[in-house]
């Protein structure tokens, strides 16, 4: 008798738990409401981005993808705090966003090492500033741990200049995690690095996330579809713009962890490629395009 | 491995020496055409061996021209270090702030381009002394040069820099030990160098107008007065040679704070 009551206790505390867990999943990270920035310049108002809402999950990846100059990194400056909405706003972490703050990671396009500064110093600066409650011990030991984490220690004592392109952006990695952010964005983050350094980033980057049991929020700006496919639960395509808006939001419902060689062959993959490409580009071939006589 | 030697270096030297030679050659050639007003290599050489005996000689009627040196040295130091400790944190503000930029820029550019010897006599209404006057004169020409250099440096900050320290929300204290004046050293090294060019140039004219001391005193005293013109000639070499000595020192600090991007 004891042992059934026993039993459907614990089948009990498995459905609260659940509930929990799906709770936790479900509990939103980022939210942008009617968001618009415009900037003054000589010729005029310049509008950037026009009445973008989008809502992201905890432990969402969401890579945001669109042409040159489209507002996708406008948009990721207005979530960071760094660029001030005209228009809207943004919640990130349950708190309105007015500048940028130590619960947002960034990682930017080129890496913004401080080039007199060694690998472990720019890092345990950020740490230092970001982190004022901590002991220096417990920086030092964040430094460590992160620094570990991208195979970077035996070269700490290197400046960035003494780094290849792919080091320096793992030492930007290292530096957006050792604040342990909840949201980490991630501006065109590998746009500078060779295609083959690419992939080992990306497989790279997905391994810090699950070491973090996927807990981390990841927003990417991008111009790769298949670096966006590979990453993200969902790609937000952007129009072209000035005034640039959502175009469409792309689930990707791949599972992971997804293999970089077989997830090419996945017919579910090809569907979303060719539905990016789509949305992407409208040129496919010479025939596509039209001379004027 | 560099070769100790190697034919670029030993070529080097070759070019260096023929130089010298072609200098000697028309040197020479001025003090035949001068019937010898103009002393030659040789007989300069020989005062260049009597001036330098005892060049620190430092009797109260007669002072060596090491010790007259040193003098020298000694107040475009001070003049130098105290022109330096106003143009860095100056400059820097300048280069940080737009509102100084604006208050201090159009001062700086009326009094930059004002002779150094036109400060002499207001420094000697001020101190009543005239070597506190030549400290003065060589103040404020070193101001300039390392102001406008380190204005630059601060106000040309990459906005990836400034970003960082937004994005990890760097203190002041950090964003100018950390970003700003790492940044801007390069640039106030440069200044530096400028500076201390023009203050050894503007010495020894100041010390031929305040007299007593010093190797422009050296020059004018012992040379044009004292009708020994191999004197001037060997105060100018020492002149150029330390000149010389002090750029390549601020060259080497130059080359030790630079960094690859």
């Amino acid at each position: 008798m004891s042992t059934v009551t026993i039993n459907t206790d614990q089948d009990n505390i498995g459905v609260v738990a659940d509930e929990l867990l799906k709770q936790a999943v479900a509990e939103t990270s980022i939210e942008v409401n009617n968001v618009s920035v415009s900037f003054k310049t000589p010729g005029g108002i310049y509008t950037a981005i026009k009445d973008i809402d989008l809502t992201v999950q905890k432990g969402e990846i969401v890579s945001l993808i669109g042409h040159s100059g489209c507002g996708k990194s406008t948009l990721m400056g207005v979530i960071s705090g760094m660029v001030k909405p005209t228009q809207g706003e943004v919640i990130a972490n349950g708190k309105k966003v007015n500048a940028p703050g130590p619960d947002r990671g960034i990682v930017f396009q080129n890496y913004s090492l401080l080039p007199w500064l060694s690998v472990y110093k720019n890092i345990f600066v950020a740490v230092d500033s970001a982190l004022k409650d901590k002991t220096t011990a417990e920086k030092m030991a964040l430094v460590e741990t992160n620094l570990k984490m991208v195979n970077l220690w035996e070269h700490k004592d290197k400046l960035p200049g003494q780094l290849s392109g792919g080091m320096k952006q793992r030492v930007a990695i290292a530096r957006a995690f050792s604040i342990n952010p909840k949201i980490l964005l991630l501006d065109e983050p590998f746009g500078a690095l060779d295609a083959l350094t690419k992939s080992t980033m990306h497989v790279e980057l997905l391994k810090l996330w699950v070491m973090d049991n996927r807990q981390k929020t990841i927003v990417m700006v991008t111009h790769d579809i298949e670096e966006a496919i590979f990453l993200s639960d969902r790609v937000v395509v952007m129009n072209n713009g000035p005034a640039a808006t959502i175009k469409e939001i792309i689930d990707v419902p791949l599972g992971r962890p997804r293999n970089k060689k077989d997830i090419v062959h996945d017919p579910a993959y090809m569907k979303i490629h060719d539905k990016l490409l789509n949305l992407l580009i409208d040129k496919f071939s010479i025939a596509d395009i039209t001379i004027e006589q | 491995m560099k070769e100790l030697f190697s034919t670029k270096s030993l070529l080097g030297i070759l070019y260096f020496v023929a130089g010298m030679i072609i200098l000697g050659g028309i040197w020479a050639l001025v003090s035949k055409l001068t019937k010898n007003e103009i002393p030659n290599p040789q007989a300069t050489w020989l005062v260049f061996k009597e001036v330098m005996h005892q060049p620190f000689q430092n009797d109260p009627d007669y002072k060596g021209v090491g010790t007259k040196l040193l003098s020298s040295l000694t107040r475009v130091a001070i003049g130098f270090g105290l022109g330096s400790l106003v143009a860095i944190p100056l400059g820097l503000l300048m280069g940080s702030s737009k509102i100084a930029m604006k208050m201090v820029n159009p001062i700086v550019q009326i009094l930059k381009p004002v002779s150094p010897l036109a400060w002499f006599p207001l420094g000697l209404a001020i101190f009543q002394d005239s070597p506190k006057a030549s400290i003065f004169m060589i103040f404020i020409c070193s101001v300039w040069p390392t102001l406008i250099n380190a204005a630059f440096g601060a106000s040309h900050i990459p906005q990836d820099h400034k970003n960082v320290s937004k994005a990890f929300g760097f203190s002041t204290w950090k964003y100018l030990t950390k970003i700003l004046l790492p940044f801007s050293l390069p640039h106030i090294i440069t200044g530096l160098r400028l500076s201390i060019g023009v203050a050894w140039m503007v010495i020894v004219a100041g010390e031929m107008l305040s007299g007593g001391q010093g190797l422009g005193y050296f020059v004018w005293e012992e040379g044009f007065n004292g009708g020994n013109i191999a004197k001037i000639l060997v105060a100018i070499i020492i002149i150029g040679l330390v000149g010389s000595l002090l750029d390549k020192c601020f060259t080497w600090l130059q080359q030790r704070f630079s960094y690859a991007v």
